[in-house]
């Protein structure tokens, strides 16, 4: 069952998205846990996460993207200029980080030079950075928006009770993934950090009604299907997004084992559920809005030191590995002053920038955690 | 950091060479010839200043002024809060609160020091920013986080939802120094109704703040005061905007300085007033003579700056552009976007005007002034949208005749390197030649001057502007 998980981490077009399309349904794709997926899905659409996995050159995100900009966006760029993206019908762009909302231009100006790259639906999706009364009600009229673009687009009709079901579902999902973390989180602890991410990251490729089924089966036989994983140093990992398998894998071969994170393709996902008794709009706006624990939002440093914390607690953590992707200041700055904080409660940390993309540099990432790993 | 460089507090430091350089032209011209001797390592900025006559020296005075201001904050019982270029300083003042604008205190670095702010670039990265933050806030955030300034009170920023690494700067200072954070968070877009009632609540929800922080209520009267000035200059600044269309340009190039720098350190004060007015006479007069400002007086070639201008040592990207006989046509710095200005002409609602008729009107005035500073209100939505990036760059092209277009940056925008490629391109097939610079605005070390001259020399030589 994980290797069929991993089969869909590890790619783009996986067999449940191709069956999805054979339906004749559409696909919507998203680039940030700050686009309420329950809005593409209630529409009957497929949300479908961007990701820029298994790309070999940069030749298409380089001439539209600067020099100085994060690998993440130009690899899914990369990925649309060479047609890996056509299946989606339509797309959502987001202010998630400035080099992310770049990539609406980009992949805009992109597909005027190879044509039909863009898919027909094409909406910028706006999220305030911080949280109040009226940035909350402004985010709700942003969700409105959104709705009602899709609605025209589409020629559908997006109804408080199909909201309400999709929130239902998808809280479903986002429990049994919080099931998941606290089996990591276990003294015994019976998955890996890899196949973990395997499960979270097919979670935003699949369908959630095929999805949560397989992963609710998973979880009610771990005990019986995964062994208990003995006598490895028990690490935390946090910062800008990860996909790559292998990135994983490379930290946990040194000997360690990741059962816990605070990443966007990780707990940041699944940690608050959307409330259910409300109005549906204002629900989402309030969950996506008070979901503060990317950098993006800034002035809440002590709100996501305090989540670490508590999960290193919980975790029994015995040290945490601090990553950005190379540009990604938000995370990379944060990391910083984390360390700071961290080393000063006790907690060990390993600062790290990479590349996202092709894991080029394993030997450098594995000599630092070999290093890290003696430390601790 | 070496240990010299925690020798002096880096902002009394600054204070202390700016304070005598207001000065050094008060007396006989026969002294000042005999004081450049003396300071081998300043000669060359102060000249560069000095030789500007009147408005170079009132910026001088206005620069010692306010460094003065932000040093002897604490003896006159006035807060300080550090905050960032694109945050319109009057409501600041209208609290007696002192701002302390970081890019600013980057610039006086890097101009001014032999050496630049390279170490306290640095010292950020020993503190945990990454090395590929924007050098415009940490040149002089290092100084402070070292403690080598005076003691920052609290943080305003409006830079989310405009610049991530400039709004991270801050995020970064407060959680560094644990003190109190306010941001100012703008939209995508700039005149929808959604838009202006979140820009008014967002600046109501500022007061408060203000009001939390300095145990005040907003006066109503030092309020009209600054209203006033602010008034003043933004007709003077029109003027000097009108006048810059003419042929040749009648505006010295380094006015382009004068004029943006002059306003995010103390807009709404007499001292900027004064230091406008000093310049429009002489641009005036140029004007009425026919003749460029530059000091040869002509003009060769038009060029716009469609995002920062280069601080090097001693401002010698304006004696550059003088010494090549170009005429600034301004940066995103330039432009404040008040309705009456000749680039909002046809678009005013893109523009602001001032209300001073109630306080509700000030409040809301100057909201709507603070979302149209420089970069908040051309690049908080996709570079192509009506009434951002290109819309402007295209405008100010147009109206103002340049005859080519310079990107400079630091390298930390991700926001204009994001999309800097396919927005020189959109300038180019406008028939608007474009040079993208691959270097730092305060940071000599990424590219050097000599090189960036290079670049623009061949730049000119290739397209061939100002050959005619």
């Amino acid at each position: 069952m994980i290797e069929n998980f991993k089969q869909v981490a590890r790619s783009i077009f996986n067999e449940y998205v191709e069956a999805w399309k054979k339906s004749g349904k559409f696909v919507v794709g998203y680039p940030c846990t700050y686009v309420p997926e329950e809005i593409i899905h209630a529409a009957g659409l497929l949300p479908f996460r961007l990701r820029g996995i298994g790309i070999s050159s940069l030749s298409v995100g380089d001439t539209y993207f600067g020099p100085v900009i994060c690998s993440f966006p130009k690899c899914v760029l990369e990925l649309a200029g060479n047609k890996k993206y056509s299946f989606l019908d339509g797309t959502v762009m987001s202010n998630g980080c400035d080099s992310m909302r770049r990539l609406d231009e980009c992949w805009r100006k992109a597909d005027k030079d190879i044509p039909g790259i863009r898919p027909g639906y094409f909406h910028y999706f706006g999220v305030p950075h911080k949280v109040t009364d009226y940035s909350l009600q402004w985010f709700e009229e942003e969700i409105q928006l959104f709705i009602k673009s899709i609605e025209e687009h589409f020629s559908i009709s997006v109804t408080d009770q199909d909201l309400n079901n999709s929130i239902k579902l998808y809280n479903q999902g986002r429990r049994l993934l919080k099931q998941l973390d606290q089996i990591k989180i276990g003294e015994d602890c019976r998955i890996t950090g890899e196949d973990a991410l395997a499960l979270v990251v097919a979670n935003t490729a699949m369908p959630k009604e095929t999805y949560i089924p397989i992963l609710s089966g998973f979880l009610d036989n771990i005990e019986t299907t995964c062994k208990i994983i003995p006598g490895r140093k028990r690490l935390m990992i946090v910062g800008s997004i990860n996909d790559d398998l292998d990135f994983f894998k490379v930290i946990e071969d040194c000997g360690a084992v990741i059962v816990a994170d605070s990443m966007c393709f990780g707990s940041r996902t699944h940690h608050d559920l959307v409330e259910e008794t409300t109005d549906p709009v204002k629900a989402l706006a309030k969950r996506y809005l008070n979901h503060a624990y990317c950098p993006r939002m800034f002035g809440y440093y002590k709100e996501r030191l305090n989540f670490i914390k508590q999960k290193v607690v919980e975790a029994r953590v015995d040290g945490v590995i601090l990553q950005n992707i190379r540009f990604c200041d938000l995370h990379g700055s944060e990391n910083g002053i984390f360390v700071r904080d961290l080393e000063a409660a006790g907690i060990a940390c390993l600062k790290m920038e990479r590349e996202y993309g092709p894991l080029v540099e394993s030997g450098r990432v594995k000599m630092r955690i070999d290093a890290f790993l003696e430390k601790i | 950091m070496r240990k010299e460089s925690r020798e002096y507090n880096y902002d009394w430091n600054l204070w202390t060479i700016v304070e005598n350089a207001s000065r050094a032209y008060d007396g006989f011209e026969k002294e000042y010839q005999h004081l450049l001797s003396l300071i081998p390592n300043f000669r060359g900025v102060l000249e560069a200043f000095v030789r500007h006559g009147e408005p170079g020296i009132l910026f001088l005075k206005l620069l010692a002024s306010y460094t003065r201001n932000c040093i002897q904050a604490y003896a006159e019982g006035r807060k300080i809060a550090a905050s960032t270029f694109c945050f319109a300083a009057p409501i600041l003042y209208a609290f007696d609160v002192q701002p302390l604008i970081l890019e600013p205190w980057s610039v006086f670095g890097t101009v001014i020091l032999q050496r630049g702010t390279g170490e306290f670039m640095d010292y950020c990265c020993e503190l945990g920013f990454t090395e590929t933050s924007c050098s415009s806030q940490r040149g002089a955030l290092g100084a402070y986080l070292a403690g080598l300034g005076v003691d920052i009170d609290f943080i305003i920023c409006d830079s989310p939802g405009i610049c991530d690494t400039n709004a991270n700067s801050f995020s970064f200072a407060s959680a560094y120094l644990d003190i109190p954070f306010f941001q100012l968070n703008f939209p995508p877009t700039l005149t929808d109704e959604r838009a202006r009632r979140y820009h008014r609540q967002d600046f109501h929800s500022l007061i408060e703040f203000l009001e939390k922080q300095t145990g005040k209520k907003l006066d109503l009267s030092r309020l009209s005061q600054i209203i006033e000035h602010v008034k003043r200059q933004d007709e003077l600044a029109i003027e000097l905007m009108e006048l810059q269309r003419l042929i040749p340009c009648p505006m010295p190039p380094i006015y382009d300085l004068f004029l943006y720098s002059g306003r995010f350190l103390m807009s709404g004060t007499s001292e900027y007033s004064e230091l406008l007015e000093a310049m429009l006479a002489v641009t005036r007069k140029n004007s009425r003579l026919g003749i460029a400002g530059t000091t040869s007086t002509r003009e060769k070639a038009r060029g716009l700056f469609c995002y920062i201008d280069h601080y090097t040592t001693d401002v010698r990207f304006w004696d550059w552009l003088d010494s090549h006989e170009i005429s600034h046509m301004g940066s995103i710095l330039y432009n404040f976007w008040q309705a009456d200005n000749p680039q909002a002409h046809s678009k005013e609602e893109q523009g602001y005007c001032i209300d001073d008729h109630s306080l509700e009107g000030m409040i809301d005035s100057l909201a709507d002034q603070v979302s149209r500073m420089p970069m908040v209100k051309s690049i908080r939505g996709p570079y192509d949208a009506p009434g951002m990036w290109l819309d402007d760059t295209l405008g100010a092209a147009s109206l103002l005749k340049t005859d080519f277009v310079v990107y400079i940056g630091t390298m930390g925008c991700r926001n204009t390197w994001g999309m800097v490629k396919p927005f020189t391109r959109d300038l180019e097939r406008y028939g608007i030649p474009c040079l993208v610079l691959y270097a730092d605005a305060f940071d000599d070390r990424i590219q050097s001057w000599e090189a960036i001259t290079d670049r623009m020399d061949e730049f000119m030589k290739l397209r061939r502007i100002g050959a005619h």
